[in-house]
């Protein structure tokens, strides 16, 4: 499994049963009152995460570490932007 | 908090437009803030959501893909509350040829936006609109008089057709270069799409637009009906949160004025239609895969019976004699032994 290798995250995030945008809505919400440098786990049940996750990482400069799939569900890392 | 001049909020669908309009702001050196109003009508969202569209591709999100393209800081803003439903259902200049009240919608967007510029210390907020594209809402007159009803004067910057505009303050005041703005006009798209090009823009959606429910002439027809029936029922003429969901999904039949059929068209309607149980009356075959169908209203003993020959038309079961009809409805299952309908014509007269 990938997931081994993926830090233990600061905050889990549950966003099941919420429909895309909502997981990315949260997501950044959650983002904001974690510190620089902290690991967010996203938990959903949209599929769309897969695709939005990476984007959004892109988008606001936090590090995403990886989406998988677990059983009916999604798991996303992401590391918070430490700013330069 | 101070004004940076540096920073502009930029208003975006993930279009070719808007897109371009945040890539030639975004070369002038000034800082961008994206924001993407979800208003629950759009409908490449509604199709990620029941699982793609028919040919079987999922739509990404386009705002999302492309901020994420021109690295540039993107929020969600949801508005599909009651502040914006309500104003749908009462628009102050009317509606275009559907349900679509284009510029109070604006008006209702570019207030949020303004707000966002305020919180931010932004010096001005942007759109990908091009004067003279759309038949309503982006004639000269219109674009003013949402510039003007959202508290943005001067600071509402069209870049794609700038230069046809009369300057805006951060043009006047050096922030933005306007010789770099362009003199875009009407509905040919060749130039977006030569610009695109020069600048490295390989994605957008295709076809460009109309991704709104409420410019959908089908949709359209399902919410003026609902309104009429509230209305008709004594209720008020408004659209709930949910109403969203349910006018996007299955197909809609009016039973009478004071009852309502909708029937699940595949997998994914039928589960979004299981969700939405509570207050209505759910109908499926017994024993024969079908679709759930939900009955809102107080339907007559014809109509139960009517709505049951319906739901087993569409299902497994439709050459059948005679199908069982689950009807659920407070806790209580009421079993319904129907012929399936025959009759196209008075199906599609049903129809809404």
């Amino acid at each position: 499994m990938m997931e081994v290798t993926l830090p233990a995250p600061d905050r889990t995030l549950d966003t099941s049963g919420r429909l895309c945008p909502y997981p990315i809505v949260e997501t950044a919400r959650a983002m904001k009152a974690l510190p620089p440098g902290a690991v967010l786990c996203v938990v959903a049940t949209d599929p769309g995460i897969a695709t939005d996750m990476p984007m959004w990482c892109k988008a606001t400069r936090n590090e995403h570490l990886g989406t998988f799939q677990v059983g009916a569900s999604w798991k996303s890392w992401v590391r918070k932007r430490v700013p330069a | 908090m101070t004004v940076s001049a540096r920073k502009a909020i930029a208003m975006i669908s993930g279009g070719l437009d808007s897109t371009l309009a945040l890539a030639l702001v975004k070369q002038q050196g000034i800082e961008v803030k994206a924001v993407n109003f979800y208003t629950g009508f759009c409908i490449t969202e509604t199709q990620r959501r029941k699982g793609g569209r028919p040919d079987g591709t999922v739509p990404q999100n386009e705002a999302l893909r492309a901020a994420a393209d021109l690295e540039v800081d993107i929020e969600y803003v949801d508005v599909s509350e009651a502040g914006y439903l309500d104003l749908i259902v009462n628009p102050r200049y009317g509606y275009g040829s559907n349900a679509n009240p284009c510029i109070d919608c604006r008006i209702f967007m570019m207030t949020k936006a303004r707000e966002i510029m305020e919180r931010e210390g932004a010096a001005f907020v942007f759109t990908g609109e091009v004067l003279g594209q759309r038949p309503k809402s982006q004639k000269r007159d219109a674009l003013r008089a949402v510039e003007k009803a959202s508290g943005l004067q001067g600071r509402l910057v069209r870049p794609l057709s700038a230069r046809l505009l009369e300057p805006t303050i951060p043009e006047r005041e050096g922030i933005l270069d306007r010789s770099r703005l362009l003199d875009i006009h009407g509905r040919s798209r060749q130039r977006q799409i030569r610009l695109a090009r020069e600048l490295g823009i390989v994605e957008w959606p295709q076809p460009a637009g109309g991704c709104c429910y409420l410019t959908d002439e089908s949709f359209s027809r399902k919410f003026f009906d609902i309104l009429d029936a509230r209305e008709v029922a004594g209720e008020e003429r408004r659209i709930r949160k949910e109403d969203i969901v349910l006018l996007s999904t299955g197909r809609h039949f009016r039973l009478s004025k004071g009852a309502k059929l909708v029937v699940g068209r595949s997998e994914s309607e039928n589960a979004i239609l299981d969700s939405y149980g509570e207050g209505r009356a759910r109908l499926m075959a017994r024993d024969l895969s079908g679709p759930v169908a939900l009955v809102e209203g107080t339907p007559t003993w014809e109509e139960r019976q009517l709505a049951a020959r319906i739901v087993a038309r569409y299902g497994k079961g439709r050459t059948l004699q005679r199908v069982e009809v689950e009807w659920s409805e407070d806790g209580v299952v009421e079993v319904l032994e129907v012929e399936p309908e025959s009759d196209e014509t008075r199906i599609e007269s049903l129809r809404i």
